[in-house]
């Protein structure tokens, strides 16, 4: 209790200090590394048609389709158009037909899926073919559970850390508790405010 | 014109330097002749870019193309508000907009503060005088609107067709207010540091810049969504794209702020979490700039590739270098000046809304730089779309819709359980019965239905707050209920306008719960005569009869269109047209991809959503056909937002306000007359 001296000594700070540095130096490299290497798109650029690759697996006749049409375009739905657009296969193919990617690939899809395959066996196929690149969302497993644990980690971190702090502001009274105290009595006897007034007053000058 | 507007620019970059240099160098001395010459320079730098911008906009106005940008963004037939919102529409005039707005910014706070803040104000301005540094340097030596090309073209490539859009000559602009706006409280936040001035002061000078930048984010971001919403023709209006979500960011930081900062000013506490707050709003305005113009992401919103990334991320990370290390070492002097006594308070309410909020921020930044990480340890880049920003931040926004309406009904400092019962019981009883009719009549969409649950909670919460002022206002002073309500938002602007935006949110979710209901008719194929069947969300029958494919000439664009006669339940609704659209330059040669001018006939409850995707065979029309359920709501909502933001601004309610802490009224002193 009145004990001010630092919470967060030098040694924490220097530990946030080299953290920081550090995540910095692995960032910083990376983000330069990938700025070199990816061109943006920009909407007044062409669309990238030789991004396409045809997808296709061997032939199967006298098979019946598993897959419906209204599988066939959720499957569409989870599928990123490579022409440099935002948005998905089945959005984008019912959007423009300027796009010189997403109606090739509803065509493969077309294939695969009178030959008999199963959506899982498509998006796979789809997956060998363009890598993880071509799903609007990562599989959650392995390194991508990251993607979707961190932001619940993070928020679950800051709320207990805020749980933390509240805790210890309750077994704790405020820094200049005295003083906040004596707020709503700031109106005080007549002799009180008179030499208040002279104090402000005096301040001021 | 345009030699004066370059050199200008050269001018205005020394001058900067002068500006910065001689502010610190006056803080640091306490001469009061230096800080005078760094404000002066200030106004210096604001007049010469404000020359820049003016030679730059007669380039494009005159149709000059010895100039690259103005040859690679306009033409000779590109109407005149569009040749203007060239202006913004490429990388290096969007730069140079960028400093024009900062510049002015900068001197709008400097005249303003000319008798106010003055021990933080050299620091201020020195602050804004590296900004403005920063800026200018990079438009000199990386991304200049000025760069000559070799020979003069007879024509320019023309603007990108999908940015010839009323939205789009009006969205980006305030985004770039929004930004820089952010500049300013980073600058106060700078010197209060550098200063250790951490009382209220710097806050009442940063809260309603804040509020600036926070409403013209809104503005800008609602205008960006109904931009993408009327124009790329994909049907709907938010995608989750890199350049969205770096707008997203700062808005969703600047929100915290204005939540937390009630706290400091009324309790004194989260001293720290506010300086780190407006630090992160400034640090991610430049980094969503580093996204959309170092090329480290793709975007459909990207401007082209340029090594101007480089700069950003260098000025990135000396920004937060110093953001860091002045935070670390000011710890405290940041120390909060009361506790929290209940977990169940406002204060602790608004901690809650913090912890969503900027959960919500780094859940939208982690994704967005995700495929970055992904590469540098996995060596694949992949795709973090709709469907993982959809599963990660629909909870947390309904988090945080809850607690919008949960934090006004709770008291300061403790809350009795007389006090919860007599504030929660008429708003939980709406979302209750709203979410039992809305099960009755066949909602089974779980997130739908909470959403509407939580939609309904807080629009009682905010209708009996209203409610309750008004009634009150009525007993104690006779007035009618429309005096009652104007005045009782008049004399409590922060809190009413406050509540009008939690209105436009509550209209903006119960929009966005609709669209899990849309349909959508992808791939129909019309012949002329033909007509194409379908049901919308609420069960009544649509056709769609194709009128013909009509072609011609307008403006600066060849057009194909179609023209769909509509039926609801048998009863004629109207045509409704879409267009393919080919741009042309002024000899009629084509430029960029065909575009496409979808065709949206709107009511309350729903858009129908016609896309002209292309014409196939003979004169057959390839459509997509969607019911979007509840779309105009998020413009109505967007549009509360602001009106919200805007009674919060207004001047007057600040003024009336007592600061923090106590009111010391002071005797009169008596004249020395009277004394004798």
């Amino acid at each position: 209790m009145g004990d001010h001296s630092p919470r967060i000594g030098t040694s924490r700070r220097v530990f946030l200090a080299n953290l920081g540095i550090g995540a910095l130096g692995v960032l910083i490299p990376t983000a330069v590394r990938a700025q070199s290497r990816q061109p943006a798109q920009t909407m007044s650029g062409p669309m990238r048609g030789e991004a396409y690759i045809r997808v296709s697996l061997p032939e199967r006749t006298g098979v019946t389709p598993k897959v419906s049409l209204e599988q066939r375009d959720d499957l569409e739905k989870h599928l990123k158009c490579q022409c440099g657009c935002p948005l998905d296969i089945y959005t984008c193919r019912t959007t423009d037909f300027a796009c010189p990617v997403s109606p090739k690939v509803h065509a493969d899809i077309q294939t695969l899926i009178a030959s008999g395959y199963s959506e899982a066996e498509i998006r796979d196929a789809f997956v060998a073919a363009y890598g993880e690149r071509v799903l609007t969302a990562p599989k959650p497993q392995g390194f991508n559970l990251l993607a979707y644990v961190a932001p619940f980690a993070a928020i679950a971190s800051f709320g207990a850390f805020a749980a933390w702090i509240i805790h210890r502001w309750r077994k704790e009274p405020p820094v200049d508790a005295d003083a906040f105290a004596r707020i709503p009595q700031a109106g005080g006897t007549a002799d009180e405010l008179a030499r208040l007034d002279a104090a402000v007053r005096n301040d001021d000058r | 014109m345009i030699l004066v507007g370059e050199l200008a620019l050269w001018v205005a970059l020394l001058m900067a330097a002068w500006c910065a240099t001689v502010s610190f160098a006056g803080g640091k001395l306490q001469r009061a002749d230096l800080i005078a010459s760094g404000e002066r320079a200030a106004y210096a730098t604001g007049v010469l870019v404000i020359v820049a911008s003016a030679g730059l906009l007669t380039a494009i106005l005159t149709h000059d193309f010895s100039l690259k940008y103005v040859a690679s963004f306009t033409s000779t037939n590109l109407p005149t508000v569009y040749l203007i919102a060239s202006f913004w529409g490429g990388q290096a005039g969007s730069l140079l907009f960028w400093t024009l707005i900062l510049a002015v910014f900068t001197g709008i706070t400097v005249f303003g503060n000319r008798a106010r803040n003055r021990v933080l104000m050299p620091y201020v301005t020195g602050t804004l005088g590296v900004l403005l540094l920063f800026f200018l340097a990079t438009i000199c030596f990386s991304s200049s609107p000025y760069e000559r090309l070799d020979w003069i073209p007879a024509e320019g490539r023309g603007m990108n067709p999908q940015l010839q859009n009323p939205g789009m000559a009006i969205h980006p602009p305030n985004l770039y207010f929004g930004f820089v706006a952010t500049h300013i409280p980073f600058a106060f936040v700078i010197a209060a540091l550098i200063t250790r001035q951490l009382d209220s002061d710097w806050l009442a000078a940063v809260r309603r810049w804040a509020l600036l930048s926070w409403l013209f984010l809104t503005v800008g971001i609602v205008l960006g969504m109904w931009w993408a919403y009327v124009e790329l023709g994909w049907g709907g209006y938010w995608a989750w794209d890199p350049v969205e979500n770096s707008s997203l960011l700062p808005w969703l930081t600047q929100t915290a702020f204005l939540h937390s900062v009630m706290i400091q000013e009324k309790r004194g506490m989260l001293r720290k979490w506010n300086v780190t707050l407006v630090a992160a709003s400034f640090l991610l305005a430049i980094l969503g700039t580093f996204i959309t113009r170092s090329g480290v992401i793709s975007s459909v919103h990207a401007f082209a590739t340029s090594d101007i990334g480089n700069w950003f991320l260098t000025f990135l990370v000396v920004a937060i270098a110093v953001s860091a290390y002045l935070v670390t070492t000011r710890l405290r002097d940041l120390e909060a000046k009361a506790h929290l006594e209940s977990m169940v308070s406002r204060e602790a309410a608004f901690l809650y809304n913090n912890v969503a909020l900027v959960g919500i921020a780094f859940s939208v930044l982690w994704g967005t730089l995700f495929p970055i990480l992904s590469e540098a340890v996995k060596g694949e880049k992949i795709t973090v779309g709709q469907p993982f920003f959809n599963a990660v931040n629909i909870p947390l926004g309904l988090f945080l819709l809850a607690l919008t309406g949960i934090g006004p009904l709770i008291a300061w400092r403790r809350a009795s359980v007389a006090n919860l019962r007599r504030q929660f019981v008429i708003p939980v009883a709406t979302g209750v019965v709203a979410g039992v009719l809305l099960l009755a009549l066949g909602m089974r969409d779980g997130y739908a239905l909470v959403a509407y649950v939580l939609a309904f909670f807080v629009a009682g919460t905010i209708a009996q707050e209203f409610a309750r002022g008004t009634r009150a206002r009525r007993s104690m002073y006779g007035e009618g209920i429309g005096a009652a309500l104007f005045r009782l938002v008049a004399r409590n602007r922060r809190r009413y306008g406050g509540y009008i935006v939690h209105a436009g949110i509550v209209l903006m979710f119960a929009a966005f719960a609709g669209m899990a209901f849309r349909k959508v008719h992808g791939d129909v194929r019309l012949g002329p005569g033909e007509t194409f069947r379908a049901s919308d969300p609420y069960g009544r029958e649509w056709t769609f009869t194709n009128q013909g494919i009509s072609e011609f000439k307008a403006l600066n664009r060849e057009v194909s269109a179609v023209s769909l006669a509509t039926t609801m339940d048998g009863r004629p609704q109207g045509l409704m047209k879409s267009e393919k659209r080919q741009h042309v330059d002024s000899r009629g040669a084509p430029t960029f991809e065909p575009s496409t001018e979808v065709g949206i006939a709107t009511t309350a409850k729903q858009d129908v959503y016609v896309v002209l995707a292309g014409i196939v065979g003979d004169n057959v029309a390839s459509l997509s056909i969607t019911f979007n359920p509840l779309v105009i709501w998020v413009w109505v909502g967007g549009a509360l937002m602001a009106i919200g933001g805007l009674i919060v601004m207004w001047p007057l309610a600040d003024r009336r306000r007592a600061q923090s802490g106590y009111i010391a009224t002071l005797r009169p002193e008596p004249l020395p007359s009277a004394a004798t």
